[in-house]
């Protein structure tokens, strides 16, 4: 398994973009756990993974919804669990069953409910570093989040390659 | 001193605004008595001296036999002299000659001399608000029924959209379940509100045992069938007497949404009644109508909640063009995230806004997003960074955070965009009445500032009282028999959709 691996992003349309290049890895049944604080961009960053799964409809903050449901390459099924606040109201919205669908899900505020995740998840952490820069760091938990967070490792070094 | 209660005019603002300023510690404005005083379905009086001087007044509201006491007030030397029980009674009195049957009122958990006259006035707790006032205090509802009176007229206002194309007083039971709030209402005739239950604002404790619903659908089924019965109970009919059902299928929480449209499937199913589907959206908009069934379209609804933020055009009944809507967050949302990175309470709407009645809207610059962008969108999460990065900022600084100043400046950010963007809407379409809906309609500032923007283009603001801004199942039964009566019908088959589009 890899150890974590940080991107750094110098504004909200970077953050997104890197958002972008992880949608476009993702593959059906991925689960990556968003955290960091209010404001931390886990919204902006989630908007980019949905434009890299090809969802083109808008992607809005779920905090009211708790999940909003998105049509892509694959499903996206886009949590927010920030107004839970018991490990059974995970039963309630049918989390693990959404998680089995098939879908690429995407749980903001997840590590609220570290325990009940999946064995094999990305968790990625945004930590604000400036007005609009970020640290965004990626941290598998198995096989296949340890192969996506690589994948993602790889293509935004090569992305800056290429820029610059 | 000998009391004379007589219908309140514009004449008694100045005398009414010193008494509200003496009694309440988040008094009314000038604007909301003045606007109060002009609405349909309102009586106001005033309680005069022998000299002529005010020495109190107090208001109601009635939807159909729907009677709520919105406000009362006695002069501080004049309390405990029978003022306001000559005002209550007379209030009563003239409620139920206008076909009001039942009074309820909120009051101060701890304002122990109202709720001891409304106690001696056979008025009883029958519920709770937690954190309704803006002081964070909980208010306690009370009710009681008004004296039957016999008159010539009696029953719901009438007017459009429902009850001029009034041929029926079809009898419909409508069910909410979009979020958190599992509700249940009877209408009849789409005007009449027989009932409107809420679950979180029933005294569940003594009712169902404990259990106070949230956004789990366990809770939603485990209060619904409650819910149901006791709307159906407090309106007086039972299943049988039913013309149709209503149910919200969408937009919402997928998991709560499901509940309320099983439930009301099976009820179809098992009664053999006909089943509409309501867009939860369109509902808020109808909130407008009960309130005040002269508003209709041409108009623009502004939705703010803490899940929507949608400006709509309204064109005629069922036709819908949302002309905008959040990229981002809600305008509810903002205000709550805002108080969390403040280290308010929840929710953040009645914090900040009271927060921001002390400080200076104009002591920070936050941006207003999309407030040029000559469309109809918005964004609030940029303001929510940028309210984070100022915190960060001074904190680092060493400096203290003003509070007010921080809370006037971000709410004036979010209304500023909310009020500019509404008003040309209103323009561009020639309308001349904008409805505001949804829980953010409770926010003072927006209200006043958009009522003043829209007065000076000679467009009129509709604001639902506060009860129907929320969740509830009154709106859904208004926008349930409009559909009703056009034929339209949710198959058994049908589903809850959560990301319902209005059109």
């Amino acid at each position: 398994m890899s150890a974590s691996s940080t991107i750094a992003t110098g504004s909200a349309e970077e953050t997104r973009a890197a958002g972008h290049l992880l949608g476009t890895l993702a593959h059906a049944g991925d689960v990556v756990v968003l955290t960091g604080d209010l404001g931390a961009g886990k919204t902006v960053l989630a908007k980019g993974v949905a434009t890299g799964l090809g969802v083109t409809d808008p992607v809005t903050s779920p905090t009211f919804n708790i999940l909003l449901m998105h049509r892509g390459r694959f499903e996206l099924a886009h949590f927010d669990l920030y107004r839970l606040d018991s490990a059974v109201q995970l039963e309630d919205i049918d989390f693990w069953g959404v998680l089995e669908s098939g879908a690429v899900a995407l749980v903001e505020w997840g590590d609220r409910f570290a325990d009940e995740l999946p064995d094999d998840v990305l968790t990625v952490t945004l930590t604000i570093t400036g007005d609009e820069a970020r640290a965004i760091e990626a941290r598998p938990s198995g096989p296949r989040s340890a192969a996506l967070a690589d994948a993602w490792a790889d293509a935004w070094a090569g992305r800056e390659t290429c820029d610059g | 001193m000998s009391v004379t209660v007589r219908t309140m005019t514009p004449a008694d603002l100045d005398a009414a605004l010193a008494i509200e300023h003496e009694s309440f510690p988040a008094p009314w404005s000038r604007g909301m008595f003045a606007d109060e005083l002009t609405r349909p379905g309102r009586i106001w009086l005033a309680a005069v001296d022998d000299t002529g001087a005010l020495v109190g007044y107090g208001g109601v509201m009635r939807v159909a036999e729907e009677v709520h006491l919105m406000n009362l007030a006695v002069a501080a030397g004049c309390r405990r002299t029978g003022v306001a029980r000559a005002l209550l009674g007379e209030l009563r009195t003239r409620a139920a000659t206008a076909g009001g049957r039942h009074l309820t009122l909120e009051v101060r958990e701890r304002n122990e001399s109202a709720r001891a006259l409304y106690a001696a006035e056979g008025m009883i707790v029958t519920g709770r608000r937690p954190g309704y006032y803006e002081t964070g205090e909980d208010a306690l509802i009370m009710g009681a029924d008004l004296p039957a009176v016999a008159v010539g007229q009696p029953g719901p206002a009438a007017g459009p959209p429902v009850a001029a194309a009034d041929a029926g007083r079809e009898l419909v039971l409508a069910i909410e379940t979009s979020c958190d709030e599992t509700a249940a209402a009877v209408m009849r005739g789409g005007a009449e509100l027989l009932s409107s239950v809420v679950a979180s604002q029933v005294d569940f404790h003594s009712r169902f045992g404990g259990v106070v619903p949230e956004i789990a659908s366990r809770k939603h089924t485990e209060a619904i069938v409650g819910v149901v019965d006791a709307a159906l109970e407090q309106a007086g009919v039972s299943l049988a007497d039913l013309d149709a059902l209503a149910v919200t299928h969408g937009p919402g929480l997928i998991g709560a949404l499901v509940v309320g449209v099983a439930y009301a499937k099976g009820l179809a199913l098992a009664t053999g009644l006909p089943l509409v589907g309501v867009n939860h959206l369109e509902g808020h908009i109808f909130a407008n109508v009960l309130d005040d069934p002269t508003v209709g379209p041409p108009l623009i609804a502004l939705v703010v909640s803490g899940g929507h933020t949608s400006l709509i055009h309204v064109p005629e009944w069922g036709v819908y063009r949302t002309l905008g809507e959040t990229l981002d967050d809600a305008a509810g949302e903002a205000f709550d995230k805002v108080a969390k990175v403040l280290g308010l309470g929840y929710p953040g709407g009645p914090v900040i806004s009271r927060l921001a009645e002390e400080g200076d809207p104009a002591a920070i610059d936050f941006p207003r997003a999309m407030l040029r962008s000559g469309d109809y969108r918005f964004s609030l999460s940029g303001l929510k960074t940028a309210v984070i990065n100022h915190v960060r900022h001074e904190r680092e600084a060493g400096r203290e955070i003003h509070a007010p100043d921080l809370a006037a400046s971000f709410q004036a950010a979010v209304v500023d965009v909310q009020v500019a963007k509404t008003v040309r809407a209103a323009r561009e379409h020639g309308v001349a009445v904008v409805c505001l809906a949804g829980g953010v309609a409770a926010n003072p500032s927006l209200r006043e500032s958009l009522r003043a923007a829209l007065a000076a283009e000679g467009i009129r603001l509709s604001v639902p009282p506060f009860a129907l801004c929320t969740d509830n199942a009154a709106m859904i039964a208004a926008a349930g028999t409009w559909r009703f009566r056009r034929g339209e019908r949710l198959g058994l088959d049908a589903e809850a959709v959560s990301d319902l589009r209005l059109g």
